[in-house]
């Protein structure tokens, strides 16, 4: 009774097979038109985990280089406007010892007080350097400069120095970019450290170099005074280059990740191609020989053979 | 013997062959039918009269063939099997269609799930923290926050319509109960009543084991047969149908996810209201177990997965709401709740985000109004060992274990109900060469019981109308 095969229980296992061939063919149908390894998380648990943790650090990646690019820009202006800064003190320099000179008379000191003033203004502008309408030298502040504008000595008082302009950032305040999961780099730089802040900033000394020569003295008390600020603004231009070479660095680390995590994401996902395409085949030619075999067995029954 | 015991031997013969013609016709009439089971005639030879009190010596042949009974060639054993594994089968492809269609509301892997949004959310903050008080980045990460409460909200919502359409399914498991039970009941009736006049029943019994097939398949059970062609139907050990008597089902429970947590759906007799019927098996075993309310991940499934949306909302809402309350706005005031949950609703859907740009705080105490340090520290929340990221990922890891689990169950009973279903076919289903083997055998029998008849017939001729001629 075991194996008594009827035309009933043939043509059901025949029904079965093709079926089951059909739908393995069409699985494999569609693995190979998506090439999608994972269609559902149940497909491969473990690996739709993989799949989900490569994605969210691919996401944090192409955001870190966003950042990175962003950072880039930052770092930039504030190189350049420290160049200009140190080109506009060297000028200031040059000025001041020339202006020591005992043989100048009071009228070139004058014409040397009317540029060293100018230079100053320019100075002031290079610190207030914005970039996207934020201050280069004082970031987190919302104010429109990194220094507030001087003010200038009330005639009517006497002997009033005027105010020096002020900083305007917060102490200890930056402006970083996230350049990893556990690393940031800082992108702006600290006016105060850079110019000083109000009587001891560079605008005030030089504003007092001006005063010297206005009141026909020879500057060059100021001269080491100067030295130091030129020398404050070359090394601040220097940590801005190292943090530039930095940024620099996570770049290339971060491009590398990205494309690293593109592999491992397509490892996890996709479906190796070659091997789809030679299991298509197959199951395909399985399929036919399933189609073939029912054809024939489904046939003849005795019927066919008695007269 | 009597002169014309012969001749009736060769009647006897001649309808029994006929008969076994027309069962191999019926059989042959059937062989596609579903759920028919092939009949065969039982014979047996008709033993020689007793022998009289003065009748002893010579020999005597039996009487010829008896026709007994029609049988039907079913065992009751293989529809056993056949009902035990509908069952298995029932429950298991239930549970496996629920969770793949909670695979499908996931969209995970991919760019519309709840893990995509979430690093969109992440990314945003970092657009925060790279231009702080700046119009665009700020509408940014709330757009961004929409999607993904829009997200948790519609998927919690489609689970809910999942929730109603599986109560659906089981309402109409239990009134197609209730139909084929009373319908096993009136078979019953006629099959008793048949039987006791000595008549054939076996397609009456074919039409009542596809009932309780059907029966066996929606809510499992067990069949027990009776000495008068009767059965009983056992569920949960109480009786479904007992001779002709019936008693019903019912579903009862709220009629909505929300509502079933305080009054979970449960299968009841009608008769006994309150006490719910401990079912062994079958499709309705499956609807319930997934239309069970949540028990700290042991319930039922559906109700499961909304309650992994609601913790994920409230994680959400909790650590962004601990680091963005901690920072100030673009005006220097402190930073409320970036996330508020309306408590009178399910937390994935009572989850909202701050809609105005102005409320953001990006910036962290004491750095000066354009600061973005608390931005930072709020993206960075997504590479927490224990962020919402990393909760999503278990809960989508579960549901995926869950579901292949449930997907190689069902699998497994499919093919076990397949190959009880084989080797019942094997037994019960017609074989067209054996009725063609059968009906050339009867139609021989029958020429053969003819030409019987025919041989006896011409000898009593002879002995009729030739004897005692002798000399005329």
């Amino acid at each position: 009774m075991l194996n008594r095969v009827t035309n009933l229980t043939m043509s059901a296992a025949a029904q079965r097979n093709l079926q089951l061939q059909q739908s393995k063919l069409a699985g494999l149908q569609d693995k190979a038109s998506s090439l999608d390894k994972i269609g559902r998380p149940s497909d491969d648990p473990s690996a739709t985990a993989q799949a989900l943790q490569t994605r969210t650090r691919q996401a944090a990646a192409a955001q870190y280089s966003r950042n990175i690019d962003d950072g880039n820009g930052w770092l930039t202006v504030a190189d350049s406007a420290l160049g200009q800064a140190t080109n506009i003190l060297n000028r200031v320099r040059d000025l001041t010892l020339q202006a020591s000179n005992d043989s100048l008379g009071q009228k070139e000191r004058d014409a040397i007080s009317t540029e060293l003033k100018g230079l100053n203004a320019d100075l002031l502008s290079v610190a207030n350097t914005q970039h996207l309408g934020r201050n280069i030298f004082a970031g987190t502040s919302d104010m429109d400069g990194a220094f507030a504008p001087p003010i200038p000595p009330d005639p009517a008082v006497l002997g009033d120095p005027g105010t020096p302009p002020k900083f305007n950032g917060t102490p200890g305040a930056s402006v970083e970019r996230r350049v990893s999961d556990n690393r940031t780099i800082r992108v702006d730089a600290d006016g105060a450290t850079i110019f000083g802040d109000g009587g001891t900033s560079l605008f005030a000394l030089i504003g007092q170099i001006t005063g010297d020569l206005d009141a026909g003295k020879a500057p060059n008390t100021h001269l080491t005074a100067l030295d130091q600020g030129i020398k404050n603004v070359i090394s601040g231009r220097a940590e801005i280059g190292t943090r530039q070479a930095e940024l620099e660095r996570a770049g290339t680390v971060n491009t590398d990740l990205e494309a690293s995590l593109d592999a491992q994401k397509t490892g996890i996902e996709k479906a190796d191609l070659g091997s789809v395409i030679m299991d298509l085949k197959l199951q395909e030619t399985n399929y036919q020989v399933a189609l073939a075999a029912t054809a024939r067995v489904l046939q003849p029954t005795l019927m066919d053979f008695l007269r | 013997m009597s002169t014309f015991g012969a001749l009736n031997t060769a009647y006897r013969g001649l309808t029994a062959a006929q008969q076994g013609m027309n069962v191999a016709g019926q059989n042959i009439a059937n062989a596609a039918t579903e759920g028919y089971t092939r009949q065969r005639v039982q014979q047996s030879p008709l033993a020689a009269p007793a022998q009289g009190l003065w009748g002893a010596g010579a020999p005597q042949v039996g009487q010829g063939v008896s026709v007994d009974a029609i049988a039907r060639l079913g065992s009751s054993f293989l529809d056993g099997g056949v009902r035990s594994a509908g069952a298995q089968a029932g429950y298991a492809s239930v549970r496996s269609s629920a969770l793949q269609n909670i695979e499908g509301v996931l969209k995970e892997p991919g760019d519309n799930g709840v893990s995509a949004a979430l690093q969109g959310f992440w990314s945003a903050w970092q657009g925060v923290a790279n231009q702080p008080g700046e119009a665009a980045p700020s509408g940014l990460v709330i757009q961004a926050a929409n999607t993904l409460t829009t997200r948790i909200a519609t998927a919690y919502q489609s689970l809910d319509g999942q929730w109603t359409d599986a109560r659906g399914q089981a309402t109409d498991a239990v009134t197609a109960v209730n139909s084929a039970a009373s319908q096993v009941a009136a078979y019953n009736t006629t099959i008793r009543s048949t039987l006791a006049a000595g008549g054939s029943a076996n397609e009456l019994i074919d039409a009542r084991a596809k009932l309780t097939e059907s029966i066996a398949r929606l809510a499992g059970g067990t069949v027990r047969e009776q000495a008068d062609g009767t059965v009983d139907v056992h569920i949960g050990g109480n009786a479904l149908v007992m001779g002709s008597s019936v008693r019903t089902l019912a579903l009862t429970g709220a009629a909505t996810m929300a509502g079933s947590a305080a009054t979970p759906v449960q299968l009841e007799w009608a008769d006994r209201p309150g006490v719910a019927v401990g079912l062994d098996g079958g499709q309705l075993a499956g609807s319930l177990s997934v239309l069970a309310p949540a028990a700290g991940g042991s319930g039922g499934v559906i109700a499961e997965a909304a309650a992994s949306y609601d913790r994920l909302a409230t994680q959400l809402a909790t650590d962004v709401n601990a680091v963005h309350s901690g920072g100030l706005t673009a005006a220097g005031a402190p930073a409320g709740n970036f996330f508020t949950i309306d408590a009178t609703r399910p937390a994935a859907l009572g989850i909202s985000s701050i809609q105005d740009p102005a409320l953001i705080g990006a910036a962290a105490a004491g750095f000066g109004a354009k600061d973005g340090h608390n931005a930072d520290a709020l993206a960075q929340i997504g590479t927490r060992t224990t962020s919402p990221d990393a909760t999503w990922q278990s809960i989508v890891t579960g549901i995926g274990l869950q579901s292949r689990n449930a997907q190689q169950h069902e699998t497994m009973t499919a093919a076990v109900a397949t190959s009880a279903e084989t080797s019942r076919a094997s037994s019960a289903s017609v074989s067209l060469d054996e009725e063609n083997v059968s009906l050339l055998t009867n139609q021989h029998a029958y020429q053969a019981a003819a030409r019987v008849m025919t041989a006896v017939d011409e000898a009593l001729d002879v002995l009729i109308n030739r004897t005692g001629l002798v000399g005329r």
